[in-house]
């Protein structure tokens, strides 16, 4: 008896949270990280709300495949107007389904390491690399190349991500097919004795290298940034690879079902300003997409990859199940 | 052989024992077909399996098959120790712990097991101490084998204790006048009273191993020891193909249902009830040695995980976290869904396990030519869930959802209470059944006789002698719904964030202290209401 008041109330509350319908409502589709309440979200939704008289609701998914995933389940009637945090490697796939729109915004104010971005369907909002990250007191002497990682002795390991489940895990795929093409089977099964396990998704990984149990774990170069800034821990360093860093870009879209289609683009431009821009690297822990007039924070460092790797979409969306394959393959061994 | 009825009431009678459960049990069979159909048609595609299933498939019964045999018997030594080691400080905290295991949330666990068996843990250290750089081998096929006992290895242990402990005081006694050695004993006395729930306690493990995704990751080492569970995902998230998602998921399904067939088979009638107080007699001190081994064993490899998740927990600033709004939230939400889930499981599996009762009963419809088939078609649909993977079942109700009236975060509350129940059944008819069976075999010709029926009946036969079981029932499915991470992620609703959601959200950013602390707070909520519920049920009958 003691338990149904409490629980009386929360249903309550649960089954009564009908958003007051008198402003137009924009629902952006989402990863977690990126909704939750210290992530960007929060703080762009009430930037945004402050001029246009509208109320932005962010809707999370477990990652941002899977909020693609919902919005191709749910058709035309989806309640999203914008899909946010696909990556340039899973766009493709996104172009594919012809769910989406223009995204009408000017972007010229982009700084990306690619230089200029054309694509009219995918506003790119923030990037970053793929690195390996370590803690430099346990780990003092780390490789700086993929196959300076191979020729290691078997105890250096590295932790990485399963690429049917992680955007991490599939970037590192394509990072070594795009730095090393054919070769890139061989040095797989080279690495392949490094590699104490490959995990789930990126938080599953991530924990375990903080507990100690690899020398690097598969991240972005950003990731120091967050433990300097938010712990003021220096001692995280992300290693620095001669063949290049692969990219990963951030980019969100307008569907083509959307209600307020007007509102929606003036969010994506939006997206872009200042205000947005300078949210983000703090929070997401990314590098923002554009210049912005206050720059990155301090503890996020100035160096950067020398040689950025991108492979174009449409190769990774042609190639994707074959590389994954043999990837499979060569780890199983 | 002719068995008169007692009473020309018994054949409606008998059914109406046996609807409600069967009615239930179609229910979620068809349920369960319709989100499959649903999501099979949702997209073009036809069902196919890909290359590897085979294959992976292979790899997966060795490691299910492996992970069984080891839960198995770790829980019947385990179990044996326990009933001869009645009385010594810390047994119920031992007990409580061994049955929280199953219900915590898996990366907890594999976090908390990495603390201790890890590179850097604390076994580790323990043996550089010692001039030894020997290692536990923790990724690849010995870190699954470990996670697979330690999560079901601990419930079994649990549950067979429940019925060595039931063994009759009569049948003690005359055991002891024989002065049979401790193994003669185990083999005339103790085997026998564990050995009829084996093959459902094996069914159900099996499944969960067998169906391992996060476990299999992480501490697998290589893709090597994938499940179906994991290509399930990629054709779902990845490929966007449901089509051989349902494909795939079918595969596991025929081959759950030719388990739950072979375990039907297997399965006999020796289920006991509770008795109240067991005689004791000292031992041979050999004996008794070997009994405190396994249980230090236990409690040292079940305890230090939680110890290690305790102390990660501690250095969290635990005051603002139970400060912070969100998380009062989440804590909130996560109870009220637990409380409801218990209310709902322990509601089914009653009526599942009278069915059940009333099928095998050899007073009720034991003895009708069709019992046994409906029997297996009740236990399959109940060990659904741990066939059918959540995020199908997920994803199909979340299609259904969108072709009815009504939110769609007030469905996603119904298809969480829905896939909680389903993941709750097989664990609560696995505690349910036993004892309801010899309740039925020992009292139903008394009660016939005495003309009891409906609530009355069960008010004063059943109630009594199953209340302990309705307690750890109602303890076991809270606790799986305060732990799951489920469905929810599929339906993302702002609105409806469990603890669990909560932990894994924080440990996706970084914050792996709050999330350390997320996790010590589970583990307390869930320590309290293992503790707390059965106390509820076993008040005395007024």
């Amino acid at each position: 008896m003691r338990l149904a008041t409490p629980l009386a109330l929360s249903l309550a509350a649960l089954l009564g949270t009908a958003h007051a319908a008198d402003k137009p409502v924009l629902t952006v589709y989402t990863y977690d990280a990126f909704a939750a309440s210290w992530g960007p979200a929060p703080a762009i939704e009430a930037a945004f709300e402050a001029d246009c008289n509208c109320d932005v609701v962010f809707v999370a998914a477990d990652s941002s495949i899977g909020a693609l995933r919902k919005v191709q389940l749910e058709g035309d009637e989806t309640a999203a107007d914008i899909v946010l945090g696909l990556d340039t490697n899973i766009a493709e796939a996104a172009r594919a389904t012809g769910l989406f729109a223009e995204h009408g915004a000017d972007t010229s104010a982009l700084a990306l390491p690619t230089g200029e971005w054309t694509d009219t369907t995918f506003l790119p909002f923030d990037y970053s690399y793929f690195a390996f990250v370590y803690n430099s007191e346990l780990t003092p002497e780390v490789p700086n190349s993929f196959e300076a990682l191979a020729a290691l002795p078997e105890d250096f390991k590295i932790i990485i991500q399963d690429p049917r489940s992680s955007t991490p895990g599939l970037g590192l795929v394509l990072w070594l097919q795009e730095a090393y093409g054919e070769r890139a089977d061989g040095l797989w099964e080279a690495l392949a004795p490094h590699v104490l396990t490959v995990t789930k998704g990126w938080s599953d990984a991530y924990g375990l290298f903080l507990k100690g149990e690899a020398d690097m774990v598969l991240s972005y170069t950003t990731s120091p940034a967050y433990h300097r800034i938010a712990e003021e821990d220096l001692r995280f360093q992300w290693a620095e690879f001669e063949e290049g860093h692969y990219l990963q870009i951030e980019v969100a879209s307008v569907l083509k079902s959307s209600k307020q289609p007007e509102l929606a683009q003036q969010f994506m431009q939006f997206l872009l300003s200042d205000t947005v821009q300078d949210i983000i690297p703090t929070t997401n822990w990314t590098y923002p997409a554009t210049q912005t007039t206050t720059g990155l924070p301090e503890g996020f460092g100035d160096a950067t990859p020398k040689t950025t790797l991108l492979m174009d979409g449409v190769e990774v969306e042609k190639n994707r199940a074959a590389w994954i394959e043999t990837w499979q393959d060569k780890l199983s061994q | 052989m002719q068995r008169p009825p007692l009473h020309s009431a018994w054949p409606s009678r008998a059914a109406a024992n046996a609807l409600p459960g069967l009615l239930l049990a179609a229910g979620l069979l068809l349920l369960v077909s319709a989100l499959l159909i649903l999501l099979a048609s949702s997209q073009p595609g036809t069902l196919h399996l890909p290359n590897r299933a085979w294959q992976t498939v292979r790899m997966s019964l060795l490691q299910a098959g492996l992970s069984t045999l080891l839960s198995l018997s770790f829980g019947v030594t385990v179990a044996w120790a326990l009933s001869h080691r009645r009385q010594f400080l810390g047994r119920s905290l031992l007990l409580s712990v061994l049955s929280v295991s199953l219900v915590l949330p898996t990366l907890v666990i594999v976090l908390g097991l990495v603390s201790v068996f890890g590179r850097a843990g604390w076994l580790g250290q323990l043996f550089s101490a010692l001039g030894s750089d020997a290692r536990f081998p923790l990724y690849g096929l010995g870190g699954i084998l470990l996670a697979h006992v330690y999560f079901n290895g601990a419930f079994a242990a649990r549950q067979l204790l429940t019925q060595l402990e039931a063994i009759p005081a009569e049948k003690r006694k005359l055991v002891h006048s024989l002065g049979l050695s401790p193994w003669q004993r185990f083999k005339v006395m103790e085997w026998p009273a564990i050995a009829g729930s084996l093959p459902t306690l094996a069914t159900t493990v099996f499944l969960l191993c067998f169906t391992s995704f996060a476990i299999v990751l992480v501490l697998g080492g290589s893709p090597r020891y994938n499940t179906l569970e994991v290509a399930i995902y990629e054709a779902l998230k990845l490929d966007f193909a449901p089509a051989r998602a349902v494909a795939l998921a079918l595969l596991q399904l025929s081959l759950c249902a030719l388990l739950v067939l072979l375990s039907n088979l297997l399965r006999s009638h020796s289920a006991q009830i509770s008795s109240v107080d067991v005689p004791h007699w000292p031992e041979p001190p050999r004996v008794t040695a070997v009994q405190w081994s396994i249980v230090l064993f236990a409690a040292a490899v079940t305890l230090t995980p939680l110890l290690a998740i305790t102390v990660d927990g501690l250095q969290a600033e635990l005051g603002r976290l139970i400060a912070d709004p969100p998380v009062q939230r989440a804590v909130l939400t996560s109870l009220s869904l637990a409380a409801v889930s218990a209310l709902c499981v322990l509601l089914c599996s009653v009526f599942i396990v009278r069915t059940q009762v009333a099928l095998s009963a050899p007073r009720q419809w034991g003895e009708c030519r069709f019992a046994p088939a409906l029997r297996a078609g009740i236990g399959f649909s109940a060990t659904l869930y741990l066939a059918v993977p959540s995020l199908v079942l997920g994803l199909g109700f979340f299609l259904a959802a969108r072709q009815l009236p009504g939110q769609l975060s007030q469905w996603a509350w119904a298809a969480l209470l829905v896939a909680n129940v389903l993941m709750a059944l097989p664990f609560a008819l696995a505690l349910l059944l036993p004892p309801a069976q010899k309740a039925a075999l020992r009292y139903d010709r008394l009660a016939d006789s005495l003309d009891l029926r409906g609530w009355q009946r069960w008010r004063v036969v059943e109630w009594p002698l199953l209340r302990r079981s309705l307690g750890q029932v109602a303890a076991l499915s809270f606790c799986l719904s305060l732990g799951d991470l489920g469905v929810i992620a599929l339906f993302g609703t702002a609105d409806l964030v469990t603890l669990p959601w909560l932990l894994y959200q924080k440990i996706g950013s970084y914050r792996t202290a709050d999330a350390a602390g997320l996790a010590l707070i589970l583990l307390a909520l869930t320590l309290i209401v293992f503790n707390t519920i059965p106390r509820l049920f076993h008040r005395k009958y007024p």
